[in-house]
């Protein structure tokens, strides 16, 4: 993995976003009481959730009384905070508590699941009695103990965000403001949100295995509205990773607030490009986005499994030029979508899903990978105890290329360059995908000469990955706070990608003739 | 049900006065959830369950706060309010944080909205399987198929909400949603796919399973071969479903909080005529079985009807009761309801022959919005429309313009209100739209 961590955009930095943000992510605090500042107790998980081995067995027996392929309790408390900066002040916070025990029973491609937020015995073994309505066999040996495995270790935290008062936050989000305010003279309002998560789950596995993950997330973002003349216009950016307090700096925050406003003020230079058919340059880092829709759904198992893909019937077939590499991976230390384990308990780490071109394979959970004989990939992940889980990405990127930017640039006689984004959406089956482009530029005979915003942009996953023509050398991943949903459940995931050339995409655009 | 949850909102905010609050309005909620969902012959998922929230807004020194937790351990939920007021007081002042003042919980309606079919907790496990096997059969008649999955939801919602200055009230709801999505084999690797699904309080009101999978078979199969479109500047016509997510983009901005913030192209509408006088919109939380019908919204303001739009002047915007204090606007409702688009008089068939040459579009794929400028940008699919008529279908198209100006070109409106959601919508038509395709 050679991806670098965020570098700064130079004279590119610019453009802009309306915020559609997403619910900060569930995290999970040690007890209810801790925001101002109690020390965290050590973290036994069987005892922070008031079980022990017996009485989790006793839970697994009743689950798994009428059969089951497969087995899982998955305890999760999580506790999210959130402040609000708004017109120079912070009066505004919130919290969240989330504490529950899903309960679920694998019977070929059958799921029975039922959940409670209450931790008493009765009611663990009612709902265990719920999820096992699904299964009509008889009983399977559930283990009379678990065997606790190892904790991992990428997103280990010296302070959790439960240690952390308000009255330390509270100057991070004045800081932020007044950065923002100082960088240009037309803007007119800062808003400030910031949001932390800390999130504990144990998984208790019908295999006699019991995995614990103390998941953090960190996440601050800043929305600009500037005002020229009657012309207003606001543009934002935002970072988040499974952080501490101190990975707060000065230096990390003023580069967000100056993201921010760049992407604001060229906004008011910006215009659409013309309408239709074009060649698109995809900035490095965020533009990722096009590996998360145009190929990262499409190879999750369950729609494999079941045949709704349009990449059901293509491992191991050519998909691109050789210099294309693209990977999932969740172990990527404290990256927004880093994972120890998955929420079915299994390790998480690294898949190919495609490989010089070929694609290698899909992204798997217990499910979909019995059913192809395969090991799970580590895929399986949920937003809550409230949900079955399903396969999942993690870190979508592609490797570096042979090209560099400059080269890819000078390739194009008339296109564009996109570089931040709001969002984006796929159709499965017909391989469909948009994103959202808040803001790029126009190229001209090999020559970025315009800023451009707002423009939707549409192509078809297996058409575009066959037209990434060039790829260069810069791969990075993007820090901002992606939200991925699917089937409404939102997980945090990460994205990353070198400047990369797409030969032909429909770009929406203004002006037609 | 509401009983209980009305007693513990009430103990919640006893616990916030004694931790020193001034004011507290506290909200509990509980709901019971059952999914099944049915494939290849076969129930592939059952969910059941049974979740609960208590949410404590706090008002102390002049300052506010706003907490949620699932844990109702008495010890630990006083614990949670304790916290919760500290929390509170460690955050700066603003004299425009107040708790709803009480001239805003008077005069609640009491009309009958009919949100509660008792029906719905009876609904029995061999009915949930049968609704399903009725919508295989008809989903899975065709040759094309690959798969379909038969969804059954439904539940029963219950909330109270106390406050400390006098607020009591409850909202309880039923609901029943059944349907189907269908992926049917296309050329090449692509797969046709969509699907259609119904719902509503009441399980009585529902249309027979089977019907409901014919209209996901159907468009589904419409999808068959879609194709690029032309770049090209022409007529728009949106369909029911689909314009009512339109409608809500144009909403997104309309509120005090959006424009407080100068996030709104709303910011100076109020009073001008900034839309085609074809367009009435209305808010009205008091619709008998609406999907947004109450007495009073989340912040106990009783419910009253809106007009928002008036054949195209803007009349009015949501005003939630903070940030209508710094705005100085009067406060209306932070949120909407049951947001009533008026309809025309054609049906869809006459709208096509009135547009004779456009694109009719079906769905949206992703694309935003600037709630600043409103300028927008979105992918589509539908068909052209060929001689007044519904022609080949079209997708891998965008359609980008602005907002404002958008609902400015609106020219027609059917009369063929898509009734599954809080947005009731007629078809609309759209004049001089641009779109980018081939």
């Amino acid at each position: 993995m050679t991806i670098k961590r965020r570098a700064f955009l130079g004279h590119m930095a610019a453009g802009s976003a309306i915020i559609t943000m997403p619910g900060f992510l569930q995290g999970c605090g040690v007890q209810s009481a801790t925001v101002l500042g109690q020390a965290t107790p050590d973290n036994p998980f069987m005892t922070w959730f008031g079980v022990d081995q017996a009485a989790t067995a006793r839970v697994m027996s009743e689950l798994t009384a009428s059969g089951a392929d497969a087995a899982d309790l998955y305890f999760q408390h999580s506790r999210t905070n959130s402040l609000t900066l708004e017109d120079g002040i912070v009066s505004n916070a919130s919290s969240n508590i989330a504490q529950g025990v899903g309960l679920r029973v694998v019977v070929g491609e059958q799921t029975g699941y039922a959940f409670t937020e209450d931790l008493t015995q009765p009611s663990m073994l009612a709902a265990a009695r719920t999820a096992s309505a699904i299964a009509s066999g008889s009983a399977v040996v559930a283990p009379q103990s678990f065997n606790p495995l190892a904790m991992g270790d990428l997103y280990t935290t010296s302070v959790p965000w439960s240690d952390v008062g308000v009255e330390q936050k509270l100057p991070i989000l004045k800081f932020v403001e007044e950065k923002a305010r100082a960088m240009d003279p037309a803007i007119e309002k800062v808003a400030v949100y910031w949001g932390d998560g800390d999130e504990r789950v144990m998984v208790a596995t019908l295999d006699g295995r019991l995995v614990t993950d103390h998941r953090p997330m960190a996440r601050i973002t800043v929305v600009v509205t500037a005002r020229k003349g009657e012309d207003v216009q606001t543009g934002y950016s935002n970072i988040a990773a499974r952080e501490e307090f101190n990975w707060y700096s000065e230096e990390r925050l003023t580069a967000m607030v100056k993201e921010a406003v760049d992407r604001t003020m060229i906004q008011f230079e910006a215009r659409r490009p013309p309408a239709g058919e074009m060649p698109v340059i995809l900035a490095s880092g965020a533009s990722g986005i096009l590996l998360h829709e145009a190929i990262g759904h499409g190879m999750e198992a369950d729609f494999n499994r079941k045949g709704t893909s349009i990449y059901s019937d293509m491992i191991g077939k050519k998909v691109a030029e050789p210099f294309v590499t693209i990977v999932d991976q969740a172990s990527i230390p404290r990256e927004r979508g880093a994972l120890n384990y998955d929420d079915e308990g299994n390790k998480a780490g690294k898949t190919v899903l495609v490989e010089d071109g070929i694609l290698k394979s899909y992204l798997h959970d217990q499910i979909s990978a019995k059913q192809y004989g395969l090991k799970p990939t580590g895929s399986g992940r949920r937003q809550s105890y409230k949900y079955a889980p399903m396969p999942r990405m993690s870190c979508t990127f592609m490797e570096d290329g042979p090209h560099t930017k400059e080269e890819i640039i000078a390739a194009v006689d008339h296109g564009i360059i996109c570089e931040t984004y709001t969002n984006g959406q796929v159709q499965i089956g017909a391989g469909d995908y948009t994103f959202y482009v808040k803001n790029g530029w126009l190229v001209e005979n090999g020559k970025i000469t315009a800023p451009i915003k707002d423009v939707n942009i549409i192509g078809n996953g297996p058409e575009s990955l066959k037209r990434i023509t060039m790829v260069a050398n810069d791969a990075r991943l993007d820090t901002g706070g992606w939200t991925c949903g699917k089937d409404g459940q939102s997980v945090p995931v990460s994205q990353g990608i070198p400047t990369v050339l797409v030969s032909n995409m429909t770009v929406g655009g203004e002006n037609v003739g | 049900m509401s009983a209980d949850l009305q007693n513990r909102s009430a103990q919640a905010v006893e616990m916030a006065k004694q931790a020193g609050a001034k004011d507290a309005f506290v909200t509990a909620s509980q709901t019971r959830d059952v999914q099944f969902e049915y494939r290849a012959g076969a129930l592939e998922k059952v969910k059941d369950t049974t979740s609960r929230y208590l949410n404590v807004s706090v008002y102390a020194d002049g300052r506010y706060s706003s907490h949620n937790t699932t844990d109702m351990n008495p010890e630990r939920l006083e614990r949670f309010v304790r916290e919760a007021v500290a929390i509170t007081r460690a955050l700066e002042p603003d004299e425009h944080r107040r708790i709803t003042p009480t001239e805003l919980f008077s005069d609640r309606p009491t009309d009958e909205l009919d949100l509660v079919d008792d029906n719905v907790a009876g609904i029995s496990r061999e009915q949930r399987i049968a609704w399903c096997e009725q919508l295989d059969e008809i989903a899975t008649a065709h040759d094309r198929v690959i798969s379909a999955t038969a969804g059954i939801y439904d539940g029963t919602v219950n909330s109270a909400s106390v406050s400390s200055n006098g607020f009591a009230g409850a909202h309880a709801e039923t609901y029943c949603w059944y349907g189907t999505s269908i992926t049917l084999r296309d050329e090449g690797d692509k797969r046709a796919e969509d699907g259609y699904y119904v719902g509503g309080q009441h399980v009585a009101s529902l249309p027979a399973a089977g019907d409901v999978a014919r209209v996901g078979l159907e468009r589904a199969l419409s999808r068959l071969h879609s194709e690029k479109g032309p770049t090209t500047k022409t007529t728009m016509l949106v369909d029911a479903r689909a314009a009512g997510s339109l409608v809500g983009r144009l909403m997104g901005p309309a509120n005090a909080r959006r424009i407080s913030q100068g996030q709104s192209f709303w910011a100076d509408l109020i009073g001008t005529k900034a839309f085609s006088d074809k367009l009435s919109i209305t808010d009205n939380p008091l619709m008998p079985r609406g999907f947004g019908s109450r007495h009073f919204d989340s912040e106990g303001i009783s419910s009253r009807r809106l007009p928002i739009i008036e054949n195209g002047v803007v009349r009015n915007v949501y005003v939630d009761t903070y940030h209508g204090s710094k705005t100085d606007m009067a406060p209306t409702t932070g949120s909407s309801s049951n947001r009533v688009i008026t309809t025309g008089s054609q049906s869809l068939e006459e709208l096509l022959g009135d547009v004779g040459e456009g694109v009719y579009v079906t769905s949206w794929l992703g694309g935003n919005a600037d709630q600043t400028t409103g300028d927008f940008s979105l992918g589509l699919r539908g068909h052209m429309i060929e001689n007044g008529e519904i022609g080949r279908p079209v997708g891998e198209m965008n359609v980008t313009g602005n907002l404002r100006d958008l609902f400015n070109q609106l020219e027609l409106l059917g009369n063929d209100v898509y009734p599954y959601s809080a947005t009731l919508s007629p078809s609309l038509v759209f004049g001089g739209v641009d779109f980018s395709g081939v």
